[in-house]
This record gives C-alpha cells, sequence and structure tokens, in this order.
C-alpha cells in the first residue's frame, strides 16, 4: 500500500490505488484535503501557522506551515498529478484546530488557522464541503485514495469519519 | 475501585522508583541555578564514563553534521549545550519512567518524553518573554520534569481514557487531574511532585511539577517559572504532542498576563521555532541510538 504520511507543515499528494494519505496528531494544526474525483488524486497539506508574514524565511523551506502559502504549494504539487492548477472540480475537508479557551485570545491559533485557510481557499473559489473543526482534542486523519473517506481518532475515543 | 488502597499502593511504588545517579541529581541541582557556568557540566560528566560516552555518541551523530569528530567533553558539551546533557543524563537514569507506552492514556511509546521535551523547549523559549527575569535553564529542566507523574500513574489508570473523557464532556469534571483524582486519589501533578520529593530535586522544580496545571495555586516566588511550563504544556498540545487521551484536556490560566507579554504573532513564533528546534534535537538523539 501507498502510504504518504505528512508531519506538521508538509504537504503531499497520492493517486495510487488501494493508497492513503495520512497525518499524526493535529492539535491547533488544521488539515487541508483536497480531493480530486476526475484523476482519482487526494491531497492534504499539514498547516500549523494562519500567516507566512511572521516569518517569511521559512516559507522556501517549508510553504507548507502557514495557510496562505500551504494551499498554493499543495495545487502546486497536485497539478504534478494531472490535478487543475486552480483546483477547478476538487472537494474540500478541513479537520483539526482544536481549541484553547484563553480569556486574551492569544491562544486560539485554531481558530486563526480556520479562518487564514477559508479566506484563501475563497480566493481561489473553493469552499469545504465537511469539516471536523475546534473542540478541545486531538486528531489523526488518514484518507482513502480508493472512496475519497476520512478517517478521524483520537486518544481514547472511537475512530469516526467525514 | 477502592481509591485509598490505589492511593497507596501509588506512593509505595514511587518509593520504589529507582533514584537518579549522583550526576544526573547534581546536573539538575546547577540548572536550577542562575550562577553556573559550562565548566561546572563538563566535570560532572567527565567524572561519569557512561555519560560521557553517550554525549559522545549524541553530538558525533549524522544529525549533528559536524565535519570532524568530537572527543573531547569540553567541545561536546559547548556543541550540545547543558539542557540537552541534562536531557541526556535524565533519559539515561529515568529513561524507563520517560520511555513507557503510557497505556493508561492510551498514549504510545515515546508520547511523554517528546511531550516532555517540546514542553521545555517552549518553556524556555517563553522565560525569555517574561516581565521579570527567568533563568531559561530551569524553565526547560521543569519542562522535561514536569509530568513524571504520569508515568506512575499510567500503569493504573487501565481503560478509564474513554469514561474519563466522557465526563469531561458532560463536565461532570473540572479537567483530566479531577478525574485521576477521582480514580484513583491523586493526580499526576501531585504524584510528580512525591517522586520530585523522593528524588530531592531543588524547591522549584518540585513546585514546577507540582503546580504546572494550577500555577496560581504556588507559593507566589515560585509562580512566574511555573507559569512558562504551563504556556508551555499548553504549546506542546498544541502542536499535537500530547500524552494521549488527556491530550488538551486541562485549562490555561490566563493570568500568565500578569508576568507575560505574548502577543498573537510572538506566540506562534514560539510554536514555529520550538516545533523547529524539536525536530532537530528529536532526530540527533535517535541517531545517537542507532550508533
Amino acid at each position: 500500500m501507498s502510504a504518504v504520511v505528512l508531519g506538521v507543515g508538509d504537504f503531499g499528494a497520492n493517486n495510487k490505488p488501494g493508497g492513503i494519505v495520512k497525518t499524526y496528531a493535529l492539535g491547533s494544526c488544521v488539515a487541508v484535503i483536497l480531493l480530486d474525483p476526475r484523476t482519482r488524486t487526494v491531497g492534504m497539506v499539514h498547516v500549523a501557522l494562519p500567516e507566512s508574514r511572521i516569518n517569511p524565511a521559512k516559507v522556501a523551506e517549508r510553504p507548507g506551515y502557514f495557510a496562505d502559502t500551504g494551499i498554493p504549494a499543495l495545487l502546486k504539487e497536485m497539478a504534478k498529478l494531472g490535478c487543475d492548477p486552480r483546483g477547478r472540480g476538487m472537494v474540500v475537508k478541513l479537520a483539526g484546530g482544536a481549541k484553547i479557551m484563553d480569556p486574551n485570545d492569544t491562544f486560539n491559533i485554531g481558530k486563526r488557522n480556520e479562518l487564514a485557510i477559508k479566506k484563501v481557499l475563497w480566493a481561489h473559489g473553493m469552499g469545504a464541503v465537511a469539516e471536523d473543526l475546534g473542540g478541545n482534542f486531538s486528531r489523526t486523519v488518514a484518507v482513502s485514495v480508493d472512496t475519497g473517506e476520512i478517517t478521524l481518532s483520537s486518544p481514547g475515543r472511537s475512530n469516526w469519519t467525514i | 475501585m477502592n481509591k485509598h488502597i490505589d492511593r497507596d499502593s501509588i506512593l509505595k511504588a514511587i518509593r520504589q522508583v529507582p533514584l537518579l545517579s549522583p550526576s544526573a541529581s547534581r546536573l539538575l541541582e546547577l540548572s536550577a541555578n542562575p550562577d553556573h557556568d559550562l565548566g561546572e557540566i563538563v566535570a560532572i560528566v567527565k567524572c561519569d564514563a557512561a555519560l560521557t560516552a553517550h554525549v559522545l555518541r549524541v553530538v558525533n551523530s549524522a544529525a549533528f553534521g559536524l565535519l570532524s569528530r568530537v572527543d573531547s567533553i569540553d567541545r561536546a558539551v559547548a556543541y550540545l549545550g547543558e539542557r540537552l546533557i541534562v536531557g541526556i543524563a535524565l533519559g539515561d537514569n529515568a529513561g524507563e519512567l520517560f520511555n513507557k507506552p503510557l497505556g493508561g492514556y492510551d498514549g504510545a511509546r515515546g508520547d511523554l518524553w517528546r511531550h516532555d521535551l517540546l514542553t521545555a523547549m517552549a518553556a524556555r523559549y517563553v522565560s525569555s518573554k517574561a516581565k521579570v527575569e527567568l533563568n531559561p535553564g530551569l524553565a526547560f529542566t521543569g519542562g522535561i520534569l514536569h509530568d513524571i507523574g504520569k508515568g506512575i500513574l499510567s500503569d493504573y489508570l487501565h481503560n478509564s481514557a474513554p469514561q474519563l473523557l466522557e465526563n469531561l464532556q458532560r463536565q461532570a469534571i473540572a479537567n483530566y487531574l479531577e478525574g485521576e483524582k477521582n480514580i484513583l486519589g491523586i493526580d499526576h501533578a501531585e504524584a510528580g511532585f512525591e517522586v520530585a520529593k523522593t528524588w530531592k530535586l531543588p524547591d522549584a522544580l518540585q513546585m514546577i511539577i507540582r503546580y504546572h496545571h494550577a500555577p496560581q495555586d504556588a507559593p507566589e516566588e515560585f509562580r512566574p517559572i511555573i507559569y512558562a511550563v504551563h504556556i508551555g504544556d499548553i504549546v506542546a498540545m498544541m502542536g499535537g504532542y500530547g500524552t494521549g487521551s488527556d491530550t488538551l484536556q486541562y485549562k490555561l490560566d490566563g493570568n500568565y498576563t500578569q508576568y507575560f507579554d505574548l502577543s498573537s504573532d510572538a506566540l506562534a513564533m514560539v510554536l514555529l521555532e520550538t516545533e523547529e528546534e524539536f525536530r532537530r534535537v528529536e532526530a540527533s538523539l535517535t541517531d545517537g541510538k542507532e550508533n
């Protein structure tokens, strides 16, 4: 089985029958999952922070770290596998973005990630059809290339799908 | 389940935790003291043959990518830095406690160690943002040790995770600590504090372990450093480095603003920098083990 496993700030795609794309333990990070039905390709980027402006130097090394650079990087990667470079026809799903209650709001990076991602998707004319965001738990996400089904897991909980 | 019996057997288990080696104890003591120099660290490492061997293995591992071999402890300590030396010494000594799979928390082997290391790095980084002067070495060591109690409690928590999470969901309990205490009569902060007393750790480290989820309850003199570790702990969990079912099941104490200037951007930088440092160090420690 072909497995593409992504760390924090990584992006990647898989179109091999029987394959999966997986990322472990999203806390406040958000996985943006792009499914292309035409080419049967699954792409994912593990976004850690909303905006690349806080450290532009990091972008060259790891564009997937930030929402504003991660989604374009993923689209480019998927285009190499024959997908539309502007993401036309793709199905978007989101998972992660756990919430930290902070009266000062500084720690709610999960929510800021979500908003930044939705803004970038909007600019590309894309929108999520399913999402599993927020809450106060971490998520491991695995996407099947064959079915596009997304399985989520978290310690101490039963698996669920979106 | 009789929680008094559990509490007693847990306290008994804590008294049987292997003691730290003299060099590890001494390194922890030094790191808690702001007035020390690298020479003192070097002197301790040199007197411990096993530690010397391990330190040299790590510094010469591929992850550090040094051009020439390092054979002297003075240079190795200078390259690795005091914090990593403390980490190596603790791993050698209390490795069993740090490295066991946290079955009671539905966590895997290595989760606790990774969480501790990331907490330590974040706590050190955050300590530089404090309004008062903090000892970054102490913040780091406190981060490494803060969850030591989980290594003990995990064995007693058997399959409790789903029930505890459900109680949290229903808001029948406020956080995971309360759940631990309901089941066992003791929570991981108190259990860790008992270990710290057994190990005769410096007061500041004892207080960090005991109050890392409730910094406002700590004696005032220790509060700022405890908040640094409290924040580091939350940052590690946000970054996806938790210890299993209890990940993110604790409240952030918003009063950290009394002691820290942390904007959203500054916090984003804490996440970014610590994650980067973590990747580097984790690679070097794994390399060192395989060599």
